[in-house]
């Protein structure tokens, strides 16, 4: 080989062979230096530590986490020698590394998102109250799904629940839930609630639940979501994205559906109320009718004591024009013809006298 | 559809409606007494309903590779 003379391009080619035969993929840890994008469609950067550099390439639709110059980061990649002559790192994957560049990059997509108006309160849906069916996105390996199937079931009966099994961390998760989220949308009949659980971990675990594509694909969904990742202090995009949030796969459990005890105890206690409401209304009833009762009885009162009234003045009335009456008072009734010589009868109040007309004069 | 036929959820929401009559206009006292027994009965099966009914559960047989 040392004796073939070689073109320049036949060179590139052959080192190339070299590098895909012997590094097909390499895993490289450095610092970020030097990031740019370029016409909105390449990625470049330089990666480096305190004894090297290598240039690094990348399709922008590849970067799955923004970057920023220092984030310290893993790449999976190819080597290649351009016919340019520079050696570059061909990127298939990055991701930031350590618990400073995972919050950096974070950081620096959840901005991102956030000016999109990804996580804005107006986007989010309700779930229904007591849904028919579930669909689920976890691996049904994990203490988290075994956790939610325990506390879905104590709560809850005659749920339909459909469980994707994806992994949950690692390179692959992200990828493989984004294609269950879109599997449950593109079914017929869909679930009428999408869950994401998973439990707890590193940073670095959850990683996969920080992915843009993912976090979008969330976003997207047309069954309302609900996400569940690690603990309570846990936060990662996908739940931010979600249509609601659990602090847990147990607290999406209880989130998802009611508690039947609950339910159970509810509907008795609402039909006694109704019993209550009924003995109620009778005596409301009652109450009323004997209301009605004792105003008619009052107003047929009233009616008597003011005939009773009336009737008192014209006794006094009739009284007073009594003759007799005005006899007591000393004046006399006289009674027959006014003529000289004629007798006239007088009577008083005591006596009745009889005497005879000597004079009759005109007033 | 018969009373056996219906879902949890159609029973709750007729016990709710039992509810909402009683505290509207159509209340009657003639028909409050059949109403309340109604919603007694619907109590007592939601609770046969939720003590008796198991989750289906089924893991969907589609590999997910992450092909997107």
């Amino acid at each position: 080989m040392e004796n073939v003379p070689l073109s320049v391009g036949d060179f590139v080619a052959l080192t190339n062979q070299t590098l895909d035969y012997a590094y097909p993929s390499v895993a490289v840890v450095g610092e970020v230096a030097e990031f740019k994008i370029s016409q909105g469609k390449w990625v470049s950067f330089k990666l480096k530590d305190n004894e090297a550099v290598v240039n690094c390439f990348m399709a922008i639709y590849q970067l799955r986490v923004p970057l920023a110059d220092g984030m310290k980061v893993l790449v999976i990649a190819g080597p290649k020698l351009s016919p340019k002559g520079y050696f570059n790192l061909n990127i298939r994957t990055v991701k930031p590394v350590g618990e400073g560049a995972i919050k950096k990059g974070f950081e620096l997509l959840k901005e991102k998102l956030e000016k999109e108006g990804l996580f804005a309160p107006e986007r989010k849906r309700s779930l229904p109250r007591i849904p028919s069916s579930i669909g689920v996105i976890t691996s049904t390996e994990s203490a988290a799904y075994a956790d939610f199937t325990k506390i879905i079931s104590e709560r809850w009966g005659g749920l339909s629940i459909e469980v994707a099994h994806t992994q949950v961390q690692g390179t692959p998760a992200a990828d493989q839930m984004i294609e269950a989220v879109r599997y449950f949308n593109g079914l017929e009949v869909m679930p009428e609630v999408l869950v994401i659980i998973r439990g707890g971990g590193s940073a670095e675990d959850l990683q996969s639940f920080n992915d843009e594509l993912l976090a979008r694909a969330i976003a997207e969904s047309r069954i309302p979501t609900l996400v569940g990742v690690g603990h309570e202090i846990d936060h990662t995009l996908a739940d931010m994205v979600a249509d609601v949030r659990a602090a847990t796969p147990t607290n999406a459990a209880e989130i998802v559906v009611p508690d039947r005890r609950e339910i159970i105890a509810r509907a008795h206690q609402q039909a006694t109320s109704l019993g209550y409401q009924t003995v109620q209304a009778i005596e409301q009833y009652s109450l009323r009718t004997r209301e009605q009762l004792d105003a008619a009885f009052r107003r047929i009162q009233e009616k008597l004591d003011g005939t009773f009234e009336r009737l008192g003045t014209l006794r006094v009335a009739v009284a007073q024009l009594n003759p007799e009456n005005v006899l007591r008072r000393g004046y006399a009734l006289v009674r027959g013809d006014a003529t000289i010589g004629s007798a006239i009868e007088i009577e008083t109040a005591n006596e009745l006298i009889t005497a005879e007309v000597r004079d009759v004069r005109k007033k | 559809m018969s009373e056996k036929n219906k879902t949890v959820q159609e029973k709750l929401t007729e016990l709710s409606e039992l509810v909402a009559w009683f505290q509207s206009a159509a209340f009657s006292l003639e028909e409050a007494f059949e109403k309340f027994k109604k919603a007694e009965a619907l109590a007592e099966e939601i609770e046969k309903d939720l003590t008796s009914l198991k989750n289906d559960i089924k893991i969907v047989k589609k590999k997910f590779d992450g092909a997107i």
